[in-house]
């Protein structure tokens, strides 16, 4: 069936791509914290496969740094050292997943340190961090979407389900939640809960505000299915038969909703994980040692880093091949679904 | 209209049923709909009552409501000695399934997700009876009874014909041995061949299991050939009630007569199996 | 008549409870504010106290709420500590600046809009359509962030544009004309980034509602009639697409507030985002509640204006029928 077929290939993109950011560890050569004062602001390596005396290596290498003599604080290749690329190196220990202690990570050098990606103001490796960095912000945004969905799951089933003075007020709130403008909502609601929190507590307060704050839309959609559902004859001839309304949400109901909850899921993800950069940007989010795409942007705002460090602009570009990705998966889940409608109706009316 | 029959105290007596809907409009308009508006009839149990009347008369809404799936405005159904009408759920629950309702469109009244035996074991696992090997045991003996091979016990109802389908819905009703069966149109949505089918096995499980059909149509010559009695329905209110051959002999009500002259009658030319 | 004072009554429904809701959010942590309030050196002890009393802040909330519809009434809004003033003219000032950003910015994304999304339609599959089609993909992936971050650097790298402020320094002696040219130039960088980040969704609307208007037989039957394309285009097709386009309108007008703030804040526009969230950082709770309010207002009002002109528009809603 062609449209799984778009479905399986940009799920596996997806998974390719949330592979790397959970590998971290593996994938990064540093620690997301490990500093190095003496190399602040190091533009990125350069990767040479040709050395200086036009010798060609099979192990890429990089030249070390020096300080150089004509400007402060700036840096250029020290020809005359020249570090080899080693694959599968032990570095810094880490825990895969959050579990396994491991020391193997994929690349790096023996002495000097490689920035693929340049270093920051405390000489940590970029690209390391961005790595790290990404799981903060793609777990707040799963997380964050699986509150939302759980909330309006929750409440359009309920709208839907019981009618009557239920769905009106839970309507009229959510009318409401859809009205306000969702960053203000979201910076207000983060307004006025603690700011100087631990970097776990702004996590968790990262993703319940951003939970909270989407549920309307989802409730809407789910609430339009269960009504739909709810007069569907089988639904009625179940209840011909006794059961109970647990049942019937459970067994007939709840499954209708699935594949709305899951194109809302597909759409919502990208939006939550750009909320979360966007308050870790403004300075309300994750705060600092821990990595976020969004407060590894944050030192953008000031211009000198805007006009003279090209490369820390480069965490915002991380965020777009997953936009790319959930939106794929989106377009293919709505043509799914739209196919399957068609051959619903069509089955309906063989005779 | 009462009828008192040979066979005893009828098996279901509705007395004054009034069904209103609310305004389609919500809550702006006010306007109700009267879909019933005191309805009265009484069925014999092991007879078929026909209820015969045009589209909008209010048919589905009295199926509806004899099944306790839709709550009368007023009215009571007596039933078993209880008034069904006022009992509350759970109380209804031990009652349901003494009576079932087929739907007129299987498509809609079997769930796409399940396969034919979850279909017609469906009812057992909702009243808790029995274990999972007996109610397979069972759904697959109901589905052989309505004429489904074997073959077919695994499939979802998109890979069976419409007549199939319907067997499907009628075995499900079935599942729990109910004493009325209340058929809203079960044949409408079919062929004519179909039709003379499936009507053939509704007789044939009307003698051998002892039900009571309470037939739903707008089809006068189908009413005339399955039913013992026939009920027209108009705008909510029985109009005529009688004994099919006399109806059709001699109808005393406009619509009655207007019903019996407009449809070709090309189920009446079917040959039709009828076991007295 | 009564379709607007209908409209009228839900929009101020929406605004009171968006109100509520607001304090309510307020309400979570009230304990914690204040001690933070006392923390912050900027405020002095005896502001605290009085404004403590005044605004009654250990109350229950529905009295500060109501000391607060009050203050409203009275066209403060509240008072700000860190400013030291009633809320209301601080907001007022950022508020235009918004507007205009934000306006602009709408009218010159629906300029462009109307013509790409009207193009694209009459040349469906040809490669005018395509090359749209891939540009509305490629700008949809990349967030408004992302947007506004790069075209700052664009400005700042290039010098092309100032990069900030609504005004440079010296505004007041330039001559009327080149005080204009300062402001817009000025607004070049933000107005882009809004108007880039919100075209992919204008686009394939305008699209969408024209290809469907397209295929309407009355269209053929016109054609048939000897009526040239584009009369039929401009007089029939755009009257006719206009419905949910002008619905799209009042929304997109919604949607452009909530991006804005993002985009002044990065590009250093003195609107109200950069002011909400100082006030945030600062602890400010009655400018973060004005804030959310003017912005509330802002979107509902856009969508009420979208009623007007669909009420305009659409003679079906004359009637009574929709």
């Amino acid at each position: 069936m062609k449209p799984l077929g778009r479905f399986t290939k940009w799920l596996i993109v997806l998974g390719l791509l949330h592979g790397v950011v959970a590998g971290a560890g593996f994938f990064a050569p540093y620690g997301p914290g490990e500093q190095d004062r003496e190399h602040p602001y190091v533009p990125p390596a350069r990767i040479h496969i040709v050395d200086a005396q036009g010798r060609f290596h099979f192990r890429p290498f990089i030249y070390g740094r020096q300080w150089r003599d004509d400007s402060f604080e700036q840096f250029s290749e020290d020809k005359a050292k020249a570090l080899p690329v080693r694959f599968f190196v032990s570095g810094a220990r880490y825990h895969l997943l959050g579990v396994l202690p491991c020391r193997l990570h994929l690349f790096g050098t023996e002495s000097g340190r490689i920035y693929l990606l340049g270093s920051d103001a405390y000489g940590r490796d970029q690209f390391s961090r961005i790595l790290h960095g990404g799981q903060i912000s793609l777990l707040a945004g799963l997380l964050g979407t699986g509150l939302t969905l759980l909330l309006g799951a929750s409440i359009g089933t309920m709208a839907g389900y019981y009618g009557g003075w239920r769905d009106g007020l839970l309507m009229r709130l959510a009318e409401l939640f859809a009205a306000l403008p969702w960053l203000y909502l979201l910076l207000a609601l983060r307004a006025f809960l603690p700011l100087a929190v631990s970097p776990v507590e702004a996590f968790l307060l990262v993703i319940v505000v951003i939970g909270t704050v989407g549920w309307a839309r989802p409730a809407r959609l789910v609430r339009g299915v269960v009504l739909s559902a709810k007069e569907r004859d089988f639904v009625r001839a179940a209840r011909g038969f006794g059961a109970s309304g647990g049942y019937l949400l459970r067994r007939h109901i709840m499954p209708a909703t699935s594949s709305v909850l899951l194109t809302q899921a597909a759409i919502l993800v990208p939006q939550f994980v750009l909320a979360e950069m966007t308050l870790s940007f403004l300075g309300l989010g994750v705060p600092e040692p821990v990595p976020s795409w969004g407060n590894l942007l944050a030192t953008l705002e000031q211009y000198s880093v805007l006009v003279s460090y090209w490369w820390m602009y480069l965490p915002a570009l991380a965020i777009v091949p997953f936009f790319l990705g959930y939106l794929g998966l989106a377009s293919a889940l709505q043509e799914g679904a739209e196919a399957y409608k068609m051959e619903e109706r069509r089955a309906g009316s063989l005779r | 209209m009462l009828l008192l029959h040979e066979n005893g105290p009828p098996l279901l007596r509705a007395e004054n049923l009034e069904k209103r809907y609310k305004g389609a409009r919500g809550r702006g308009s006010g306007e109700s709909v009267t879909a019933l508006g005191g309805v009265s009839l009484s069925i014999c149990p092991q007879t078929t009552l026909a209820l015969v009347g045009e589209s909008g008369s209010g048919k589905s809404s009295l199926a509806l409501c004899l099944a306790c799936l839709e709550p009368l405005t007023s009215g009571c159904i007596w039933f078993g000695g209880r008034d069904i009408a006022a009992l509350d759920e759970p109380h209804l629950r031990a009652v349901r399934p003494q009576i079932q309702l087929v739907f007129q469109d299987p498509a809609s009244s079997l769930s796409p997700r399940l396969t034919a035996t979850e279909i017609v074991s469906e009812p057992l696992l909702i009243q808790q009876r029995f274990g999972k090997q007996e109610r397979c045991a069972r759904a697959r003996g109901l589905l052989e009874r309505v004429g489904i091979p074997r073959e077919k016990a695994g499939q979802t109802p998109d890979e069976f014909s419409g007549g199939q389908r319907q067997r499907l819905a009628i075995a499900r009703a079935l599942a729990l041995e109910p004493k009325l069966l209340i058929l809203d149109e079960a044949l409408s949505a079919l062929d004519c061949s179909m039709q003379a089918q499936i009507a053939n096995l509704l007789l044939e499980l009307q003698s051998s299991l002892g039900l009571t059909y309470l037939f739903i149509t707008h089809d006068f010559p189908m009413a005339a050939h399955l039913a013992d009695e026939i009920a027209v329905i108009d705008r909510g209110k029985i109009v005529e009630m009688d004994a099919s051959r006399q109806i059709v002999r001699a109808p005393k009500h406009d619509v009655t007569r207007r019903l019996l002259a407009a449809t070709p009658g090309s189920f009446a030319t079917t040959p039709l199996l009828r076991v007295v | 008549m009564r379709y607007f004072l209908r409209r009228l009554m839900q929009a101020s429904f929406l605004l009171l409870g968006a109100s509520i809701l607001t304090f309510l959010f307020s309400a979570l942590a009230p304990g914690n504010y204040l001690d933070e309030m006392r923390m912050n050196p900027q405020i002095s002890a005896d502001t605290v106290t009085s404004l403590r009393a005044q605004y009654q802040l250990d109350r229950p909330s529905p009295i500060r709420y109501l000391r607060w519809v009050s203050s409203t009434v009275h066209g403060e809004l509240g008072f700000s500590f860190a400013y030291n003033s009633p809320v209301a003219p601080l907001l007022w000032v950022r508020a235009w600046n918004t507007l205009l950003l934000t306006l602009t910015a709408t009218l010159l994304a629906w300029v462009i809009a109307l013509p790409l999304g009207f193009w694209g339609a009459t040349a469906v599959g040809r490669w005018p359509d395509r090359a749209l089609s891939g540009t509305v993909a490629a700008l949809l992936v990349l967030p408004d962030l992302l947007l506004a971050l790069s075209l700052m650097i664009l400005a700042v790298r290039s010098g092309w544009f100032p990069a900030g402020g609504l005004v440079s320094v010296g505004f007041e002696a330039l001559s009327p004309l080149h005080k204009l040219r300062d402001i817009v130039l000025h607004m070049t960088m933000p107005v882009a980034a809004l108007v880039l980040s919100s075209l992919p969704i204008l686009v394939t609307h305008v699209r969408a509602a024209v290809t469907e208007v397209l295929g309407a037989p009355y269209l053929r039957a016109a054609a048939g009639n000897g009526i040239p394309r584009r009369r039929i285009l401009v007089r029939y097709v755009l009257r006719a697409a206009a419905n949910p386009l002008i619905s799209l309108f009042g929304f997109s007008v919604g949607a452009l507030l909530s991006g804005s703030l993002l985009v002044e804040v990065v590009m250093g526009w003195p609107g109200l985002g950069p002011l909400l969230l100082e006030a945030i950082l600062a602890r400010d709770l009655f400018v973060v509640i004005g804030g959310v309010l003017l912005s509330t207002v802002f979107l509902v009002g856009g969508n009420f204006l979208a009623d007007v002109l669909l009420y305009w528009a659409d003679p079906r809603i004359r009637i009574g029928r929709t």
